[in-house]
């Protein structure tokens, strides 16, 4: 039975994330089987209106201003009059809302409810319980949730805590992981992307030969204090001094970026330690095949989107054990380490002692793995299912 | 705890300011003459500068190899500054409404109160911004005064209190809390009875306000940590326990 279904989240094209891609994605493989998808945001600067992306996905780009971190002021009633606009006009039957920081999607959820529409939240990160924020969030999301009917959330261990913070029966929420978009994360050598300048390619890592030049370690993260770069610094440091075989190729920008540079100053490691800055998204598939390992250090994670593209090139992964990684991958592709510095050194080391022996896993035979654990095209018909359950109780 | 620890500090303070206000008063009616006030502080900051080191046995002085000369020096520059300065600090606010002026001392008085230093840890502590407060209210004030002497009096007498007798009680803190505690209560029996020779109605409300600060709200406190409650699991953000300071600056 086709739905209409209406995406809400402050967090959408052009901003580029994980919350994005999940929306973008979900929604095209929704229409591709025959749902009507609407998505709704609000205005980024000139952005305003309504625009349409690929297979006629029509985004409303409603005219509220982002107050903080990209997120609409949490007033409640002033998208009422809008959303009310959207849903009428689209007849919309189903209310998905992304992302607990998105303040735009609580409204909706909670508007929904009002309207008698079936709503779904999806929830993307993990909160605790003790800090002011934390405290904050939580209640507004019970608030919000007490009128939603359904929730989705990326991994166990965070149906668990939306369970909690939310104080919603775990029986209403669905755990339905996000996925890779694996035609685009293909192990092989860089393409270079024809769209990108010569500027671009040109800091890219050269596609030497991996068995001349050593191991090559990326990591591609956000530089903020909760990706760990604290603990990566450290890790550097401890492995750029015991194994001389290890190059580290790090992309990504942050406020963070200071600490790195710093430690490559200090020590000397300008030839081994390459910061890329800022990447498009487009860019960092190129970036990871020219990696042999793939390195995480974050300190809580709800999904790590980044572990599953890059096992989908075809890298070896270590990661620190939090949150929801140790659901992502098996442990045959996945090295988990406690977040220490001398335990990834350690899963560090082991995975290229692996390489080097010649006893990685085939990136072919990865990729291919990856690409049947993890499908978007999966992720929509369980999001449909969940949606189904939905209005048929909410006609009851 | 903390709330033991901590005991008295805000009645000093609210006492400081109490009396402050209750100076300027009796100088403002001509009840107080500029010079009793000047000698008498003056009197009183010298017996806190001898207790000052004589509390610790000179240890704090030595380790800061701080002369009495300089001290004397900073004094006499700080005084004579002050004394130059007063008729132009005199006339600073003849332009402004006095109710400005009044609203001006309360609001950074009050702010004062809330930025100090009492012992916590917190980001809104900041013992710079709260003197600056105070100093400025006390300016505010001064410049309402009669005449040039009375302003340095009482700018002087704010240094004083606001500047100097923290100094003194930090200290008294950190070597007998005993001491402290019952000088605590005589501060504030003190502050009281002045306010209640002036303005019964203020003493009542001192009272009151001397009580909810340092018994009912700290009790509360304590009896509110029972509800405090933290679930933890996997979705914790790991706490690195590894000394990285090694590595980083």
């Amino acid at each position: 039975m086709p739905h209409s279904i209406c995406m809400v989240s402050d967090f959408f094209h052009p901003n580029a994330g994980g919350v994005e891609s999940h929306v973008y994605q979900l929604s095209q493989c929704l229409v591709e089987r025959g749902h009507r998808v609407v998505v709704v945001t609000h205005a980024y600067g000139d952005r305003a209106g309504i625009r349409y992306l690929t297979n006629g996905l029509r985004v409303y780009y409603l005219p509220l201003r982002p107050m903080y971190n990209q997120a609409t002021a949490p007033t409640l009633f002033h998208s009422l009059a809008l959303l009310r606009c959207v849903f009428i006009r689209e007849h919309v039957t189903v209310v998905h809302a992304h992302s607990a920081f998105s303040s735009l999607a609580h409204d909706a959820l909670f508007h929904a409810a009002s309207f008698g529409l079936a709503s779904i939240f999806t929830d993307h990160s993990l909160f605790g319980f003790a800090d002011v924020s934390s405290v904050l969030t939580n209640a507004l999301l019970r608030a919000s949730l007490g009128g939603a009917t359904r929730a989705i959330c990326v991994s166990h261990t965070g149906r668990e805590n939306t369970a909690l913070r939310a104080a919603m029966p775990p029986g209403r929420i669905s755990v339905i992981p996000n996925a890779v978009d694996a035609t685009r994360f293909t192990p092989g050598p860089p393409t270079g992307n024809p769209d990108s300048t010569c500027h671009d390619r040109a800091h890219l890592p050269r596609s030497v030969d991996r068995r001349c030049a050593g191991v090559t370690v990326v990591i591609i993260s956000r530089l903020v204090y909760r990706k760990g770069v604290d603990l990566l610094a450290g890790v550097l440091a401890q492995l750029a001094a015991t194994r001389s075989d290890l190059n580290f190729v790090i992309g990504g920008e942050g406020p963070k970026r200071i600490v790195l540079e710093e430690l490559r100053e200090q020590h000397c490691l300008h030839d081994r330690v390459t910061l890329l800055g800022a990447l498009d998204h487009r860019q960092v598939r190129d970036v990871l095949v020219g990696g042999d390992i793939f390195l995480n250090t974050s300190l809580t994670e709800a999904f790590c989107m980044a572990i599953v593209e890059a096992a989908s090139c075809g890298l070896q992964v270590v990661s620190t054990h939090v949150g929801g990684v140790p659901e992502v991958l098996p442990p045959d592709l996945l090295t988990l380490c406690k977040p220490t510095v001398r335990d990834l050194c350690a899963g560090v080391i082991a995975a290229a002692d692996r390489l080097l022996a010649g006893k990685a896993p085939d990136r072919a035979t990865t990729h291919a793995r990856v690409r049947d654990f993890y499908d978007w095209r999966d992720v929509a018909s369980r999001t449909e299912k969940v949606s189904n359950d939905d209005s048929s109780q909410n006609d009851n | 705890m903390d709330t033991e620890a901590n005991f008295g500090s805000t009645n000093w303070k609210l006492g400081s300011v109490c009396i402050f206000v209750l100076c300027w008063w009796l100088m403002e009616t001509g009840t107080l003459v500029p010079s009793q006030l000047f000698t008498s502080s003056l009197a009183l900051s010298f017996l806190g500068y001898y207790l000052y080191d004589v509390i610790d046995g000179g240890t704090g002085r030595r380790c800061s190899g701080r002369t009495r000369l300089a001290d004397l020096k900073s004094v006499l520059i700080f005084l004579s500054f002050t004394y130059g300065l007063s008729p132009l600090l005199k006339t600073l606010t003849e332009t402004i409404s006095t109710d400005t002026i009044y609203a001006m001392t309360t609001f950074m008085l009050l702010g004062h109160l809330l930025f100090f230093d009492y012992g916590a840890n917190a980001a809104i502590v900041s013992s710079g911004l709260s003197l600056n407060m105070a100093l400025f209210a006390s300016v505010c004030l001064a410049s309402r005064l009669a005449g040039p002497l009375h302003t340095f009096t009482l700018i002087t007498f704010a240094c004083e209190l606001f500047a100097l007798w923290p100094l003194l009680q930090k200290k008294l803190k950190k070597q007998s809390t005993g001491c402290h505690g019952m000088l605590t209560v005589l501060f504030a029996v003190v502050v009281v009875t002045a306010l209640a020779m002036v303005a019964p109605a203020c003493a009542a409300l001192a009272i009151v306000l001397l009580f909810l600060l340092s018994f009912l709200i700290p009790l509360w406190l304590v009896k509110l940590q029972l509800y405090k409650d933290n679930i933890h699991g996997p979705w914790d953000e790991a706490e690195i326990k590894d000394d990285l300071s090694g590595v980083l600056h």
